[in-house]
């Protein structure tokens, strides 16, 4: 029987038929991301409004800055954010192992349906004045209790995904969906343990109270930075990148040091949140040591997605989307360089409580994640509803222009009114009294609130641009596939 | 056609959490329960007929598939 045996370098791999995966989950997500990201950026300009012009606040309740706000940030992480998650995850996990998900349609339909119900529960609740008053972890018990249900069906099937494989390998972007799902989960439950005065009554007493409290809080709230919105996204940059230059990734080691040490060292940062406050010294120290370690993985990252375009740099001029998703790990490296500066204890003294914060977060959300979900989007959109390619590439690239330059308006202008701020609430006369009063500050930066707003209402205009490129994407006649001869062949001209 | 786990799983849930819906809303002690617990159970209703509708669509597509094949 020997002779019967082939050289391995005769033994040519046999293509294998594609599964039928599921798309329609994937396709809805994407659907549900583009909406409510229209909605985050929305928004997002009109309470810029309302804080360069308060009565902007019509003196209803329903829309004060108070209760808009969660609505943004919700809208913008949660819904815009979890919904790219949870569609890209769903897409990536599937081909990677080369198997339908786990779990049936109806589940899948569940966790779609179930945290898009989330959302407008939550949103709502804010709205009519219900709020646990604790930043991203706004929702009140029972509706948690929802999103625990939501998430563990949803950690069913990527788990049960990965357990069924029909590939031997675990790719990284799927170790890195896994790790926010799991430690999402984690960070949920924990931060929102509370008693209910009545299962019939939304309200509750939080198991922790004062500054152990706030340090829960504050773990939750800097990981739902680092697994939500930084591991879950990367786990994207590590399928998309790729797919888009027609690349391998740069370094698959280097991809898996990323990895371990970004998930070692992020879930300690939190305590730089609570700096100079009553939490422990030592406490706040070890949480700005770690945040400053963190600079090292997290360019290890952009230097892993930056090189991945080694011998395929022509393509930023030829594909937007792709130009999106690199301008992206851009803007990672930036805020990753910037978040350990601003966790440094005496800068932190400057920048906290003033608008530098807002200026680092959205050079983080609007640079990193919404524009490494763009980069996604234009790839997916013609991918999952089988067009030739996108609408107009030129649209595209106007997206990309004027999306870019209201980040820069936004970013900067946030900048410098931050500093100022906070030079003006430490600066005091040769009697040691304060130099200026808060109002002071207050008139001192409305011209740089009215330039953010400018900034959003940019970013939010792009975004209008993409969803109408999107739409013509989808039912363009000049988007439709054309069937590919076979060579030899030719058509009459008509 | 029989029946897809996963649907008969997800169904009972369903109605589980409707029913919940509806328990909440009537003993709700704020306005914010009242609502969650109607909107529970619009949700759950609403997601049983688009269950129903599926099982029901995929049945009429076996039938038409097997009737073109004679």
């Amino acid at each position: 029987m020997a002779d019967l045996a082939l050289a391995p370098e005769l033994v040519v791999p046999i293509a294998r038929p594609a599964p039928d995966y599921n798309e329609a989950v994937v396709k809805k997500f994407i659907i549900a991301a583009v909406f409510w990201a229209i909605v985050a950026f929305l928004v997002g300009v009109y309470l810029a409004t309302e804080l360069a012009w308060p009565q902007f606040n019509l003196g209803l309740s329903y829309v004060n800055f108070g209760r808009l706000r969660p609505v943004h940030t919700s809208a913008g992480i949660f819904a815009f954010g979890g919904s790219m998650l949870f569609g890209t995850s769903f897409y990536v996990v599937q081909r990677t192992c080369r198997t339908r998900l786990f779990g049936g349609e109806a589940l899948a339909n569940f966790v779609f349906w179930g945290y898009q119900f989330f959302i407008v529960m939550a949103a709502l609740s804010y709205v009519m004045g219900y709020s646990k008053s604790q930043e991203y972890a706004e929702p009140q018990w029972h509706i948690d209790l929802w999103l625990t249900i939501v998430w563990v069906a949803y950690a069913v099937i990527f788990i049960g995904t990965l357990m069924k494989r029909e590939e031997p390998h675990i790719y990284v972007a799927n170790w890195f969906y896994l790790a926010f799902i799991l430690t999402v989960a984690v960070l949920h439950i924990g931060n929102n343990l509370v008693v209910p005065i009545s299962v019939f009554s939304s309200q509750g007493y939080s198991m922790a109270s004062g500054v152990q409290n706030a340090m829960i809080q504050w773990w939750y709230g800097h990981n739902a930075v680092g697994f939500f919105l930084t591991a879950g996204f990367l786990g994207m940059m590590y399928y998309f990148i790729p797919k888009a230059a027609n690349r391998p990734i740069y370094s698959y080691r280097l991809s898996v040091v990323h990895f371990w040490s970004l998930v070692f060292l992020y879930i300690w940062a939190g305590p730089h949140h609570l700096h100079w406050t009553a939490l422990p010294d030592w406490t706040q120290t070890l949480g700005m040591a770690f945040s400053i370690m963190l600079w090292m993985p997290s360019w290890g990252g952009m230097i892993n997605g930056l090189m991945t375009l080694s011998g395929a740099w022509d393509k930023l001029r030829t594909d937007p989307g792709l130009r999106f998703s690199v301008t992206a790990v851009g803007f990672y490296g930036m805020a990753t360089f910037e978040g350990p500066v601003m966790s440094i204890r005496d800068v932190n003294a400057l920048s906290h409580y003033t608008d530098w914060g807002i200026g680092h977060v959205h050079s983080g959300v609007l640079g990193w994640v919404a524009f490494i979900s763009f980069g996604a989007l234009y790839y997916l959109v013609p991918v999952l509803w089988k067009r030739g390619g996108l609408y107009s590439a030129r649209l595209a690239s106007w997206h990309y222009w004027i999306a870019t330059l209201g980040i820069v308006f936004y970013i900067t202008s946030m900048w410098v009114a931050g500093i100022m701020q906070g030079l003006m609430w430490r600066a005091y006369d040769a009697f040691g009294f304060l130099q200026y009063s808060f109002a002071e500050s207050v008139v001192a930066v409305h011209p740089y609130y009215v330039i953010r707003l400018m900034g959003g209402l940019m970013f939010l205009i792009g975004a209008l641009i993409m969803v109408y490129n999107l739409y013509q994407t989808v039912h363009s006649k000049s988007t439709e596939p054309r069937l590919v001869l076979p060579a030899g062949l030719a058509v009459a001209g008509g | 056609m029989d029946l897809d786990p996963s649907d008969l799983i997800v169904g009972l849930l369903m109605a589980a959490f409707g029913i919940t819906g509806l328990i909440l809303a009537s003993g709700a002690m704020d306005n914010e329960m009242y609502v969650f617990g109607l909107s529970l159970f619009g949700f759950a209703g609403l997601f049983e007929f688009g269950l129903i509708r599926r099982h029901f669509d995929r049945l009429d597509a076996v039938g038409a598939e097997s009737r073109r094949h004679g």
